[in-house]
């Protein structure tokens, strides 16, 4: 027997040749046959047992035949009823039909539309088994999904909550509805007064607040999320708490739906940062110290030694002697003199001048200055300049002085230099997309790894008592106070290449004539 | 006969300074300006006592000092160290080359920091010209 086809299945109807007729075909086809000759007797069956189908004809004694339908609709909704009426008694039909009886054959009937409606039945009986296991599935996978959404909300929530950073999340109009501890750490607020009470206007400074306000009522074109910056937020003891904030607008289909903050707390790493930098100024100020004693003491034994040397000579009447000692005080007096010269122009409080100025006139005003010295020494002084250059904001006067000190290290390069005929000192300028390019090399003496590392500090100098070695160290000063950088290249014996960058794009921080104008009374 | 010493400072006063104390008590002074030069000198002309400046262009104090205490020939020359640096510098410039050789390497004779006090130079100098 086909697995598919309901067992058991009952014929109600009082015609008893008819019943016995049904009997026989059903049970031939695989059924299990009940049979019942009126109304009561059947309703009992149906009370006690199962059926998947009933045929059931609509003429009884006792009760009605639709009595009987409505029973088992009641009692056994997954009983599918076929109806046998009378030829002709289309009404009945329908009203049947009404009743939910899934098929109906008139009378007399033939073996193939009892066939036809049993299949029917059986099919619909297959339809309702799907439906009802779906269904149950359904539930199963639905009640799945809610315990997985309910895990992953609790993981989310979790997830916020132990975030090092504070998190802010607001609804669409600004309502605060997400606060997690990092939040509480930061702003000191409990989250019982935030949650649901208050909006980002009491807790974000003011701008960070408008802006959000702005892009979630999508007043103007929301634009770029608000990337990382330093801000400083003032918590609920009105302390003024540096942090990193970032913030984003949470967009859904189109719609704005609510807004979130990230703030990290940067009260520890201010602290460090102020306690390296005290301690790298100490350090700093103790090398500097340290520094200025050695250079001192240098000089000290140049007086000392020249004032014995010319007491042994007056002693021995030795001229010769005397003068050379003499000559010794003179050197370290001016030493002396020079070193005061350069700290106080380092140390100098001159707030720099910015304004729109040429690059190339200053190069040009250099290399006058440089010129007479460069011819005395017969050294070919060049500048190779591009004619192009933009003006950009610089202090002229920092300048100058930087490219001075550059040029004139160059040509002292070539001076202690080897012993040739080509020396030469060349002046370039060029520029890139974003920058100023002035490049000053020499084919002199060059450097080699252990003096070009320390180039850049204080009162290293190769220049035997000439120089303080505080001529670069304010070069680099001036350039790292525009912003740009300063690099150098150089080979020993060979010569050496500083290559200054300045960026074009720093505004000018006051107003101010071309440069070269006013520039006659700079000294 | 007055005893050879060999000044080697990069600095040409503290040369013509130093002499002019030492040729007082009869010494002949001769100047290298580095370390190259003054192993060139050391070289030709054995020297009885080397004045010996850390901090100078070429070959340094502290490099031409290991030299020439790891030398058979030079390592019995006594050298005074007359330097701008102190003692304990110098003493750990050499720690830190020592790296490069097995051997140890002996303290100078006489460490004196810069500027020399002529009648305290003179008197630590007669300790290795007697």
């Amino acid at each position: 027997m086909d697995p598919e086809k309901p067992r058991k299945i009952l014929v109600v109807e009082d015609d008893s040749d008819m019943l016995l007729g049904l009997k026989k075909l059903l049970t031939k086809e695989g059924y299990e046959v009940e049979t019942s000759g009126d109304g009561i007797q059947a309703s009992e069956l149906v009370r006690k047992n199962f059926y998947s189908i009933v045929l059931l004809d609509l003429k009884l004694p006792g009760i009605d035949g639709f009595e009987v339908l409505k029973l088992i609709k009641e009692t056994r909704p997954d009983s599918e009823v076929i109806i046998i009426t009378g030829h002709g008694n289309l009404d009945t039909a329908i009203q049947a039909l009404k009743l939910n009886a899934s098929d109906f054959i008139t009378k007399p009937f033939m073996k193939e539309a009892i066939l036809i409606a049993l299949q029917r039945a059986n099919e619909k009986i297959a339809i309702k088994k799907k439906l009802k296991e779906y269904t149950e599935t359904l539930e199963i996978k639905v009640q799945a999904a809610i315990v997985e959404i309910v895990r992953r909300q609790e993981f989310e929530r979790r997830l916020i909550q132990s975030s090092i950073d504070g998190i802010v999340g607001s609804d669409g109009e600004g309502k605060i509805v997400i606060y997690n501890e990092a939040a509480e750490d930061i702003f000191g607020f409990p989250p019982a007064e935030v949650l649901q009470k208050i909006n980002i206007n009491a807790l974000y400074p003011a701008p960070i607040a408008e802006k959000i306000q702005r892009d979630l009522a999508g007043q103007i074109a929301p634009d770029k999320p608000l990337g990382w910056k330093e801000i400083t937020i003032s918590n609920r003891q009105g302390e003024e708490i540096p942090v990193r904030f970032s913030g984003n607008i949470i967009r859904s289909n189109g719609g704005t739906i609510g807004s979130v903050g990230f703030f990290h707390d940067l009260r520890q790493v201010k602290k460090l940062e102020q306690e390296l930098i005290r301690s790298e100024r100490q350090a700093a100020i103790g090398q500097t110290m340290a520094s200025i004693a050695h250079y001192i003491k240098n000089i000290l034994s140049g007086l000392q030694g020249g004032i014995y040397v010319a007491n042994t000579a007056l002693e021995k009447n030795d001229m010769d002697r005397f003068k050379a000692g003499w000559e010794m005080l003179q050197k370290n007096t001016n030493r002396i003199t020079t070193l005061v010269k350069d700290l106080l122009n380092y140390s100098r409080a001159r707030d720099p001048e910015y304004r729109m100025a040429s690059v190339n006139e200053i190069v040009q005003e250099v290399q006058n200055l440089i010129e007479p010295r460069a011819r005395e020494y017969n050294i070919k002084l060049t500048r190779n300049l591009d004619p192009n250059l933009p003006p950009i904001s610089l202090d002229p006067q920092g300048i100058h002085n930087a490219l001075l000190n550059l040029v004139s290290n160059a040509l002292d390069a070539c001076i202690s230099g080897r012993e040739r005929d080509d020396l030469e000192v060349k002046i370039t300028t060029a520029q890139s997309n974003k920058s100023l390019i002035i490049e000053v090399s020499d084919n002199g003496a060059g450097m080699d790894e252990e003096v070009k590392k320390q180039l850049f500090t204080s009162f290293f100098s190769t220049k035997k008592g000439k120089g303080t070695g505080l001529g670069l160290l304010t070069t680099h000063k001036i350039i790292q106070e525009h912003r740009g950088t300063i690099a150098v290249k150089s080979e020993k014996g060979k010569g050496s290449t500083f290559i200054i960058e300045l960026p074009k794009a720093e505004k000018a921080m006051n107003k101010g004539g071309q440069y070269g104008k006013s520039g006659s009374d700079r000294r | 006969m007055g005893k050879a010493v060999l000044i080697v400072d990069d600095d040409p006063d503290i040369i013509l300074y130093v002499s002019t104390i030492l040729e007082k008590i009869g010494c002949h002074t001769s100047g290298a300006k580095n370390g190259e030069e003054a192993m060139n000198k050391i070289k030709q002309n054995r020297p009885d006592l080397i004045i010996l400046d850390v901090v100078m262009p070429l070959l340094s104090g502290v490099k031409l000092y290991r030299d020439l205490k790891v030398s058979e020939k030079f390592k019995s020359i006594p050298i005074i160290i007359l330097s701008g640096i102190s003692k304990q510098t110098f003493l750990d410039s050499q720690e830190a080359l020592s790296e490069f050789t097995d051997q140890p390497i002996p303290e100078p004779s006489a460490y004196v920091e810069k500027p020399p006090e002529p009648e305290q130079f003179t008197k630590i100098v007669q300790r290795f010209v007697q």
